[in-house]
């Protein structure tokens, strides 16, 4: 198994975790929050909704601007 | 009984809430698709971002749509799974990133990069990383 392999195989692995994270947040009395629950109390104050909108800006700066 | 005859002014109310959603949408899908086929390392790609970053900024501190109420609490141990598997992806990132990005350790970037290169492949993504910003502007 090659190197480029075993990183792709991480980052899916990763991202599939994600998913089965929001996934297991949408079932009813499940104590994990969905990424909206997290994200949205993250943002309760002003300084915090500014760092997630500046997120937001970042990725879409890094994957349609460059 | 007929809601128009209880309320009058509510008769056009469902009617003019699909054309406002239908018109949003068009204007979603047209600046979308726009934007998905400018070239990268432009001034005009860079603007594309940058707008409605700065609408969406706009609203969220202006004029806020009706927010979605964010939870009083948190449950620690929840969010520390969250926590977690996103600091995992990070130093996955950071790690590829640190080496030089080559093929044969790809950053993230390097293997999304060629996958939204086909105009309407790019174009839904920048469709969805808006439909993303509003979803957090609701928030």
């Amino acid at each position: 198994m090659t190197t480029r392999i075993i990183t792709m195989t991480g980052f899916a692995g990763l991202l599939a975790v994600l998913a089965a994270l929001e996934v297991l947040g949408r079932r009813p009395g499940n104590r994990i929050p969905t990424a909206g629950q997290w994200l949205g109390y993250l943002m309760r104050r002003p300084a915090g909704r500014l760092l997630v909108l500046l997120g937001w800006l970042w990725l879409g700066w890094h994957y349609f601007a460059r | 009984m007929a809601a128009e005859d209880l309320y009058p002014s509510a008769a056009g109310r469902p009617a003019r809430g699909i054309a406002r959603k239908a018109a949003a949408g068009a204007v979603l899908a047209g600046y979308s698709w726009l934007a998905g086929g400018l070239a990268p390392f432009t001034t005009r790609s860079l603007l594309s971002v940058l707008l409605p970053g700065a609408v969406l900024g706009a609203i969220a501190y202006g004029r806020p749509p009706e927010r979605i109420p964010a939870p009083a609490t948190m449950d620690v141990a929840g969010f520390s799974y969250w926590l977690i598997a996103v600091a995992a992806l990070f130093e996955w990132e950071a790690s590829a990133f640190i080496s030089g990005s080559h093929w044969w350790h790809p950053s993230l970037t390097e293997l999304i990069t060629p996958l939204i290169a086909p105009h309407p492949v790019r174009s839904a993504a920048i469709c969805v990383w808006l439909l993303g910003g509003w979803a957090l502007v609701r928030r």
